[in-house]
């Protein structure tokens, strides 16, 4: 799947929305949480979405992985139109073209990190059974966790649970990761492996899509999307990347 | 990698399973004790039934009995050659009085069997001692061994009609399965002890060596009764021929148990019960798994992120319950196989049933397998499908959309308004009503274990009430039997000649042979004459009238004839043959007595009776009524004492003075047997109900750990939430109790009927018992209070922080 995007590299967005529009229903009448968005981000992009509370940060990237419904407009990844797909069809899809990360790591509790690393290879069967178990340690060896394999999250630090995540990300090779508030509970230092980690992914080549609170990191990648009230107020470049 | 056997999917599910044991132990039990009740149920009523009709047939039971007076083996010989006669036995039979170490003296029916080493007919089973009897010993039935209060080896002292007395050697203690079988008596229950002699012992105890009941069996289809009748009647021709006169005939199956009547009720409570508990059972386990599945909400929505496709995520959690379902069923089996054996056990030593070798019964393993396999997957399949459902937003977040509109229900507005209320009762109350349709699921399940639990006991109540009204047919304090006909003017003047004796009255008393249209025997009634008019005779009427003074061929007779005569009814005519002679007779009314349990019994004008009998004026029946009203046992078993020394010094044979109470009880042993089991049933509803309200609870609290770390976030100590948490089970606890109470009334309704019906045909009011309601009422609290303490402690025992971070 990767390969095939490459051959459409730089000329086709692999994220792009159009006219995305998202209102919630909640107790004290309609909230508009995204207000017409237009957005592209090409294949090999590092983008990162800042912004205050509430300014769309999350509904953004939950447009983006299928995880929510726009109330209008369109979300189109990977050539896929995500806001047309059923529940079914979005998760195969999800699991072989999205890596997802989240603040709190969200890993299986019961499982340890091996399984966990497996568990999206077992889902989508792209791997074999016997090639699944030895990419999972590959992967883990890439987070240097490899020690760690038949542990369970439970027994090792949040930030050795974020290096476990993002190796599950990877468990299908996707070419995009889509990470909400990574670093969020994590200390400078331990936020500091995990950023190097995904430089190092988009230099390999994956889109990142990263959302966060944190300015610091946020100036160090090459695109910058500020979100307030729903609306980019601003979509800014450089060419110097990251590090 | 030699240390990934399984794919990850397969590794949740034992991860889930052995992850959390309580919750597990909790969800295995849960589906388990359904099981164990459905196993118990199903077992019990197979093997009783089983065992009754195998057990039974194995003795080679009668088909035919006659009551002939003193016959011979030629009679009998003459008898093999008639065409449908298998085998033909005679034997000797009289009842005798015995004096236990109280000094009382108590009826026994004495059996002098001929070649007792090869019975063929009735054959017994030796428990202890040994068999067969020589000259002067006595072997016994258990059943009634305590009320001679001997021991092997010792010696009975028996007073023959003559006032002699003899002490036999009690040798051996056998079974006999054929009490009661005459349908003339009043069954098992109301049968004397038994003893078997042999017939050389005969002579001693003042006996002819002549046989007087006649036992034949049948060759071809012996379960067929019409044609075991046939061959009767042909038996009974050439009895006739031969000169003898038939004072009795009784016909029976060679698999109807004398007690069958007992099981069938048994059976009707049972098949009413099992589909009350795989009712329950089912609630429990729907409601064990939404709570399950609840706490899985957040790994759904993981496995919906990193790939997982609906019917992947479904398979997983269909995977678990079938391992909970394979477990409990594990669990249950053996459970179920030990509880059903020890409640076979007491019932067959009730019953007087011999217990085949107990094997599972494979229908019992297959429906619990089955239930164990598929009520876990249907009732797990809609909160798996619930689970699924959710939007993987909701469910990593953990906001629900309904947690949403909590608050929004008319309910939550008036809880809002209450004044006055504790605060945290206030918070206890709104969390109870905050997630209804959990509320609603765990209330079902507690509500119908409590109304079972309670119907139990409203039924057995009921049996109580009918057992205290079948009293009111032994009004009498004293039944008087004598070894001859006296004069009734006589005695009633030596007995109310007694400050102690306030009434007398002669009642006669006869067998009949009930005949069909065709004069063929069917079986044989046993009819009772009182004088007209006796106030010691309060009946149950069906329909019709009881005798009255001045009636002549009328008669009165019990609920059993109608198995044999369907829609009988006052207004019909009823051939009888008494002494050998027949007589049609008028029925005047139908009474409702102890049911198809009680043989065949039949009330009319003593006046009329003592007339066809040639006892004008002559019986040897009394009933004698105390002075001193409202006597105990104890006091009347006393004056029976005082009144056999009284008659014996003037001159009187008596043969049996019998407290009334006691004719009462053991005409209500076999009813009191159903209610004991009742109570055993209502146990286990207890049991499968307490689990589920312990299991319930529980994991009501699990689920709540997160918000209980919250609370403490923000200042709760551990006491408060305990009490939270605990204030709210019990609450559920009484709001499940009161729906209980609701609810107990159909199902009493309808268990006292299934009992009513299939023992009297008839239904019988059903007596509402607060005991049930009361005990419920603490086992529910008791039980709400253990379920919720134990998980809120743990849960108060968490660190906030890990609390919070609970799955």
């Amino acid at each position: 799947m990767a390969a095939q995007l490459e051959s459409s590299h730089d000329t086709v967005p692999i994220i792009e929305l159009r006219g995305l529009v998202k209102t919630y229903k909640t107790g004290a009448g309609e909230f508009p949480a995204l207000r017409g968005i237009d957005l592209a981000v090409m294949p090999g992009e590092f983008v990162v979405v800042v912004g205050k509370s509430g300014a769309g940060k999350t509904t953004l990237v939950n447009m983006i992985t299928g995880t929510d419904r726009p109330s209008a407009g369109v979300v189109r990844v990977a050539g896929a139109d995500v806001h047309a797909m059923h529940e079914d069809q979005l998760a195969l899809w999800r699991g072989r073209t999205l890596g997802v990360i989240y603040q709190n790591f969200q890993l299986m509790p019961t499982l340890s990190l091996l399984n966990n690393v497996m568990l999206p290879m077992d889902f989508c069967g792209l791997w074999r059974r016997r090639e699944s178990p030895l990419r999972a340690l590959e992967l883990l060896r890439a987070v240097e966790l490899e020690d760690h394999a038949f542990k369970l999250p439970s027994t090792i630090s949040g930030g050795q649970q974020q290096r476990v995540a993002i190796a599950r990300a990877l468990a299908n090779d996707p070419p995009i990761l889509v990470a909400d508030e990574p670093t969020g509970r994590l200390d400078s230092v331990t936020a500091e492996t995990i950023f190097q980690i995904f430089l190092r992914l988009v230099e390999s080549g994956k889109t990142i899509v990263m959302v966060t609170h944190d300015e610091n990191l946020a100036r160090r990648v090459p695109r910058r999307i500020r979100l307030a009230d729903g609306r980019i107020v601003s979509d800014s470049r450089d060419q110097r990347g990251g590090g | 990698m030699n240390r990934v056997l399984l794919r990850p999917r397969w590794y949740k599910v034992l991860a889930d399973l052995w992850g959390n044991k309580v919750r597990s132990l909790l969800v295995i039990a849960s589906i388990a004790v359904g099981l164990f009740a459905v196993g118990i149920i199903t077992t019990l009523d197979a093997t009783l039934r089983r065992d009754m009709r195998l057990g039974y047939a194995a003795v080679n039971p009668a088909n035919i009995q006659m009551v002939i007076p003193n016959f011979s083996d030629r009679l009998i010989e003459g008898l093999r050659g008639v065409k449908g006669v298998a085998e033909v036995e005679g034997v000797r039979t009289f009842n005798l009085r015995a004096r236990n170490r109280d000094g009382e003296w108590v009826t026994i029916t004495m059996n002098a069997i001929p070649n007792p080493r090869e019975m063929k007919i009735n054959r017994l089973m030796v428990l202890e001692g040994i068999w067969p009897p020589l000259k002067r010993q006595l072997v016994v039935d258990r059943y009634k061994l305590d009320e001679l209060q001997s021991n092997l080896g010792e010696e009975i002292e028996i007073e023959l009609p003559s006032g002699t007395i003899r002490n036999l050697k009690l040798v051996g203690v056998v079974q006999d399965q054929t009490i009661g079988s005459s349908g003339a008596g009043g069954g098992y229950f109301l049968a004397p002890a038994q003893g078997y002699i042999s017939m050389d012992t005969l002579e001693w105890l003042e006996e002819p060596q002549r046989y007087n009941l006649l036992y034949v069996t049948v060759t071809g289809d012996s379960s067929d009764v019409r044609y075991i009748r046939e061959v009767a009647d042909r038996v009974r021709r050439e009895v006739e021929k031969s000169g003898y006169v038939i004072l009795g005939t009784s016909v029976r199956a060679s698999d109807d148990h004398p007690n069958s009547s007992y099981t069938g009720a048994m059976s009707s409570v049972l098949y009413v019960l099992s589909i009350l508990v795989v009712f329950l059972s089912g609630f429990l386990i729907f409601n064990t798994f939404q709570a399950l599945l609840t706490q899985q909400v957040q790994q759904i929505g993981i496995m919906k992120i990193i790939g997982g496709r609906s019917r992947q995520v479904i398979g997983i959690y269909l995977a678990l319950i079938f391992v909970f379902g394979v477990l409990a069923f594990l669990v249950a089996l053996p459970l179920a196989n030990r509880a059903s054996l020890a409640l076979l056990e007491f019932l067959a030593n009730q019953m007087n049933i011999a217990l085949l070798p107990y094997r599972p019964v494979l229908r019992a393993t297959l429906l619990m397998l089955a239930i164990a396999l598929v009520v876990p997957q249907l009732a797990g399949f809609v909160p798996v499908l619930q689970g699924v459902r959710i939007t993987i937003q909701e469910a990593t977040s953990g906001i629900r959309k309904e947690n949403v509109t909590i608050g929004k229900g008319w309910l939550e507005r008036q809880l809002m308004r209450l004044r006055g209320v504790p605060r945290p009762l206030l918070v206890s109350l709104r969390n109870t009503f905050r997630r209804k349709g959990r509320l609603m699921l765990t209330l079902v399940t507690l509500s119908l274990g409590g109304s079972i639990f309670i119907a139990t006991f409203n039924v057995r109540a009921s049996v109580s009430d009918y057992i205290s009204r079948v009293g009111k047919y032994f009004r009498a304090d004293m039944n008087i039997t004598f070894s001859q006909p006296y004069r009734v003017e006589k005695v009633r003047q030596d007995l109310e000649a007694l400050p102690e004796i306030e009434r007398v009255e002669g009642w006669w008393g006869a067998r009949g042979e009930i005949l069909d249209e065709q004069g063929v025997v069917i079986d044989t009634a046993y009819i009772l004459a009182p004088p007209a008019g006796t106030p010691l005779v309060s009946p149950i009427l069906l329909e019709g009238r009881w005798i009255e003074p001045g009636d002549t061929n009328a008669i009165t007779i019990s609920e059993r004839f109608s198995d044999i005569f369907p829609g009988i009814k006052p207004g019909d005519t009823l051939k009888l043959r008494i002494n050998g002679e027949e007589k049609t007779w008028v029925v005047v009314g139908r009474f409702q007595l102890v049911g198809s349990s009680g043989g065949y019994v039949a009330y009319t004008s003593g006046e009329y009776l003592a007339k066809q009998t040639g006892m004008i004026n002559r019986t040897s029946s009394f009933r004698a009524v105390a002075s001193q009203h409202g006597m105990t046992l104890a006091e009347q078993k006393a004056l029976a004492i005082q009144l056999d020394r009284y008659l014996r010094s003037r001159g009187y044979d008596v043969q049996e003075i019998t407290a009334g109470l006691s004719l009462e009880e053991n005409t209500t042993t076999g009813l009191n047997i159903l209610t004991t089991f009742l109570l055993i049933m209502a146990l286990l509803t207890a049991l499968v109900g307490s689990i589920g309200l312990m299991g319930t609870m529980s994991l009501n609290v699990m689920e709540r750990t997160r918000e209980i770390g919250v609370l403490r976030a923000v200042g709760a100590s551990d006491g408060i939430v305990i009490r939270l948490v605990m204030v709210e089970g019990l609450l559920i606890g009484l709001m499940s109790w009161g729906l209980s109470v609701l609810l107990s009334f159909p199902i009493s309704t309808l268990l006292a009927d299934a009992i009513f019906v299939a023992l009297f045909r008839a239904s019988w009011r059903v007596v509402f018992t607060p005991l049930g309601l009361f005990i419920w009422l603490g086992v529910v609290l008791l039980l709400a209070a253990v379920a919720s303490l134990l998980p809120a402690r743990n849960a108060a025992r968490l660190t906030i922080r890990e609390v919070l971070a609970y799955e």
